[in-house]
């Protein structure tokens, strides 16, 4: 089935239309990015159960970008009255009271261009089997309650087995004199978790997840996944801490995607660009990676949960391949970033939500699949570790350093696995050395939508990595 | 609209229930250098619902959900039957909302042009050099106010302003570029603490530009004084929350200590329902209960829990409340005194984490100063590793004290004996 526009969208367009229109008499550029999306989130543990409508990107509200004179500015509001001369006339009022602000404190406009405003109309309802506001939300409580009791049987020393998931219906509506899109579409994710203590009262984790562009039916896949869990828990719960040091490292698709996304996700986000934030900026067209390093960055790559039709600025999604066979090509832009470099957008332009400034922003960030398996891989190892699973990750686009923790650590000597886990582990590195030392690819690739990303230390959006299995060389501690 | 939503409850034949309305009008400002890259206004309201309903057994089962001002009739009919419905589902112990009355505090405007002000001109006045400079920063100031109501009478609003700024600097020498982060989050602004921080910051971006590569020390001790200490005593708090310990995420229990064999300085945490110019300096929590000053932890040993009643229902500790603001006593030792011997003091990591149930302490060091055999060495890369179940028995604290938003806690802390990877 189609995931339906939003009727109150399709209501409100004539009203956005007609604001656009009024505001455009007073300013030079105008855009209204209008949204209404719902969803739920369901969390099911032993000890403690939560059912709400409402979910990271569940939203219904409208911003409105205008350019004046050089100066871009922004109005986002959820309130909309029956008067639309008077929201327009509230909107300029407004502004106006921090161009006034402006102007008493001297501060001067970053100038920029008229964004491109190219005539296109786009209508697109995405494929889901189901909807997230149709959902039969008794049979979804049940079935998570059943696994969380499955996991409490199974999993060793589970202090408890929790189940959470969360499913949007995002309608979007991009208006503008000469734009008139309107996209919409579901996404969904699932995890399971479950903690247990270890000999030394250490709380331990295992967790893995379900996600995808699609309806609440990926949640199906959660009952598969929680049979996965009782031996990763076992392995942390019987896991050492590392003997810091240089490794070779076999990383999984999970932490292949990690590195992706924080060594050149962040790394060449365009915005950072124009604020010379990024040292990626100087290495367009050259070497930053082995041969076997292909990275592809935008919503058109994976039908995740960030594969929309269109960004929150008007701009179609894309494909864009970043580093190609190891020279960094290109990097990822927003619409006003493009225009200060002058350069296209890529479809990347964000934002947490309808209330929040849009940014260049990942999408779906992958690296290209080799031609070795995963044994191969394992038998070319003479000491190091397999790494799973992501706790967290941070980047430096400035000097290129990367700190991802990882949850577990699996020893490879001679070749083969020697049974020892280590957890956690921190591997930190200089990205042109960790994606230079990548020496072998596996065939396969995995992507996976589960969390989200922020920008420096908010702006939390979702986004999706992933890879193949990649060797290569890393600092652990 | 309130009361709208109140009637259509009533019609479901809900006798229990929680509204507030939340209404968020925000200036923000985002400079590149000291140019102004865009200016944006938000002007959002909410209506936050939630729905119980008693269940068979002594069960309560509760629902929520999210109103939008906009919402027709029948989309908040639909809207709160859907959420009772759901509450039918959601089979938990039950628990009592909160039913003493509350005093709502007077009402002030957060005059959010005036705080944008200050912090623009405080920004332009942060005194630069040609090698050292501000390359960008984002000003948010918000007016919060949030009004609260539940079927049990109890009904207060309060306002609050609550800011924060994102700054990056630069330095540079010979070609070569340094850039490091700061966030700060507050009430308002607070102009002279600021420009301090930011012209240290300076300082250090400075020392970036001419670090070596951090030896292998394997185990050393690590001396924190910036705000990442906060993250070492965030663990604190949340160990004595309810939510953590009904979890079975803490095991900590009150009327014992934290941690045995305690030969450093010994924790005193306190909740406070002010703390002037935290961002979130309001006296009644998001479930209609009075915010009191209570002590959480005394001289290591576990007093009183905090957290969301449900929880603290659950474990017998009686009616209590959410707490935003808390302050942690000085130890022993002067900041000098505890700035002696060897050690690691690292003023900058990529993103420095104390996991809260794990006690997990990893970071990848970006600057640090090594004190080691009566010399200072400025060091980069490699990592911070620990758990703080160890760390916890011999880490020291100053006497002196510092505010960082919403924390008040020691101006220096020394975590003993954490692993260092070095890369030299």
């Amino acid at each position: 089935m189609k995931a339906p526009f939003s009727p109150y969208l399709e209501a409100l367009a004539p009203g956005m239309k007609a604001l656009t229109e009024i505001l455009g008499r007073s300013f030079d550029y105008v855009s209204v990015l209008s949204t209404d999306s719902v969803g739920f989130s369901v969390s099911i543990s032993q000890r403690s159960k939560n059912v709400s409508g409402k979910n990271m990107t569940t939203e219904r509200g409208n911003v409105v970008r205008v350019a004046k004179n050089g100066q871009y500015s922004e109005y986002a509001f959820n309130e909309v009255p029956s008067s639309i001369e008077d929201l327009a006339e509230e909107i300029t009022r407004e502004l106006q009271k921090q161009f006034d602000l402006m102007a008493l404190t001297g501060t001067k406009a970053y100038e920029t261009g008229i964004l491109d405003d190219e005539a296109l109309e786009l209508f697109v309802e995405k494929e889901t089997e189901r909807l997230p506001e149709e959902e039969d939300m008794k049979a979804l409580v049940e079935n998570l309650t059943a696994l969380s009791d499955r996991g409490m049987e199974i999993i060793p020393r589970a202090l408890d087995c929790m189940l959470r998931t969360s499913s949007t219906h995002i309608s979007k509506m991009f208006i503008s004199k000469n734009r008139f899109l309107r996209q919409s579409y579901v996404y969904t994710e699932g995890n399971c978790a479950s903690y247990a203590p270890s000999d030394a009262g250490e709380i331990k984790f295992a967790y893995e997840g379900v996600s995808g562009c699609c309806g609440p039916e990926v949640l199906s896949g959660l009952s598969e996944v929680l049979e996965r869990i009782p031996k990763t828990m076992e392995e942390v719960l019987g896991s050492e801490k590392i003997v810091p040091g240089e490794y070779e490292i076999i990383t999984d698709p999970g932490i292949s995607g990690l590195i992706a996304h924080e060594a050149f996700g962040h790394g060449v986000e365009m915005d950072m660009f124009v604020k010379k934030r990024a040292l990626g900026a100087e290495y367009i067209g050259k070497r930053v990676g082995s041969d076997l390093c292909t990275m592809h960055e935008g919503a058109l790559c994976d039908e995740s949960v960030a594969a929309y039709v269109f960004d929150d600025e008007g701009t179609l999604a894309g494909d864009v391949i970043e580093i190609d066979h190891g020279i960094l090509r290109t990097g990822i832009c927003d619409a006003l970033s493009a225009l200060r470099l002058g350069t296209k957008p890529t479809g990347n332009g964000k934002r947490e939500s309808f209330s929040h400034k849009a940014y260049t922003r990942m999408t779906n960030t992958i690296f290209d699949s080799g031609e070795s398996t995963l044994d191969e891989m394992v038998a070319s190892v003479k000491h190091g570790y397999l790494l799973k699973s992501t706790e967290s990750g941070m980047e430096d686009p400035k000097h290129w350093g990367i700190q991802c923790i990882v949850a577990r650590g699996y020893e490879i000597k001679d070749g083969a696995f020697t049974g020892k886990v280590v957890s956690p582990v921190v591997m930190t590195g200089y990205v042109p050395d960790l994606l230079g030392g990548i020496s072998m690819a596996s065939v396969d690739r995995k992507v996976d939508g589960n969390g989200a990303c922020g920008k420096g230390h908010k702006e939390w959006v979702k986004v999706a990595d992933g890879g193949p299995y990649l060797k290569t060389k890393a600092r652990l501690g | 609209m309130l009361r709208l939503i109140q009637e259509k409850i009533k019609a479901l034949g809900c006798d229990t229930w929680e509204l507030t309305e939340n209404t968020t009008r925000g200036w923000e400002f985002y400079f590149i250098r000291h140019e102004l890259d865009q200016n944006r206004i938000t002007d959002i309201k909410t209506y936050g619902v939630t729905l119980y309903r008693a269940l068979p057994e002594g069960l309560l089962g509760s629902a929520s959900g999210e109103i939008s001002p906009g919402a027709t009739d029948k989309e908040i009919e639909k809207t709160l039957s859907d959420i009772y419905f759901q509450a039918s589902l959601v089979k938990n112990p039950e628990y009592r909302l909160n039913d003493k009355p509350v005093v709502s505090p007077e009402l002030g405007e957060v005059d959010t042009a005036a705080i944008s002000k200050d912090f623009i001109t405080a920004m332009a006045e942060v005194k630069e050099t040609a090698t050292e400079d501000i390359n960008s920063y984002e000003i948010f100031v918000k007016e919060m106010t949030r009004h609260y109501l539940n079927s049990n009478g109890v009904e207060y609003t309060v306002r609050y302003p609550s800011s924060m700024i994102e700054v990056v600097v630069n330095a540079r020498s010979e070609g070569h570029e340094i850039e490091l982060y700061r966030m700060y989050r507050s009430g308002t602004c607070d102009k002279d603490r600021l420009q301090s921080d930011i012209e240290k910051v300076l300082q250090y971006a400075k020392d970036r530009l001419v670090t070596e590569p951090t030896p292998k020390l394997e185990t050393f001790d690590v001396l924190f004084s910036t705000e990442d200490s906060v993250n070492i005593y965030e663990y604190f708090a949340d160990k004595m929350s309810s939510d953590m310990i009904y979890m079975r995420l803490s095991d900590w229990e009150t009327g014992k200590e934290i941690v045995e064999n305690v030969t450093g300085d010994r924790i005193t945490m306190k909740a406070v329902s002010s703390l002037p110019n935290s961002s979130s300096d309001y006296p009644i929590d998001d479930e209609g209960a009075a915010i009191t000053d209570r002590v959480l932890i005394e001289n290591g040993v576990a007093k009183n829990i905090w957290g969301h009643r449900r929880f603290c229902q659950y474990l017998g500790a009686g009616d209590s409340s959410i707490v935003h603001n808390f302050v942690f006593e000085g130890g022993k030792k002067t900041e000098a005194e505890v700035r002696t011997g060897d050690y690691l003091e690292v003023v900058e990591f990529s993103d420095f984490q104390v996991d809260p149930m794990g006690g997990d302490i990893a970071g990848e060091i970006r600057l640090g100063y090594l004190h080691q055999n009566g010399e200072v060495r400025i060091v980069s890369g490699g990592s911070v590793t620990g758990q703080m179940a160890e760390a916890v028995p011999t880490m020291e604290f100053s006497k002196e004290t510092v505010q960082y938003n919403n924390f008040v806690i020691p101006r220096v802390t020394r975590l003993k004996n954490l692993k260092i990877t070095g890369i030299a």
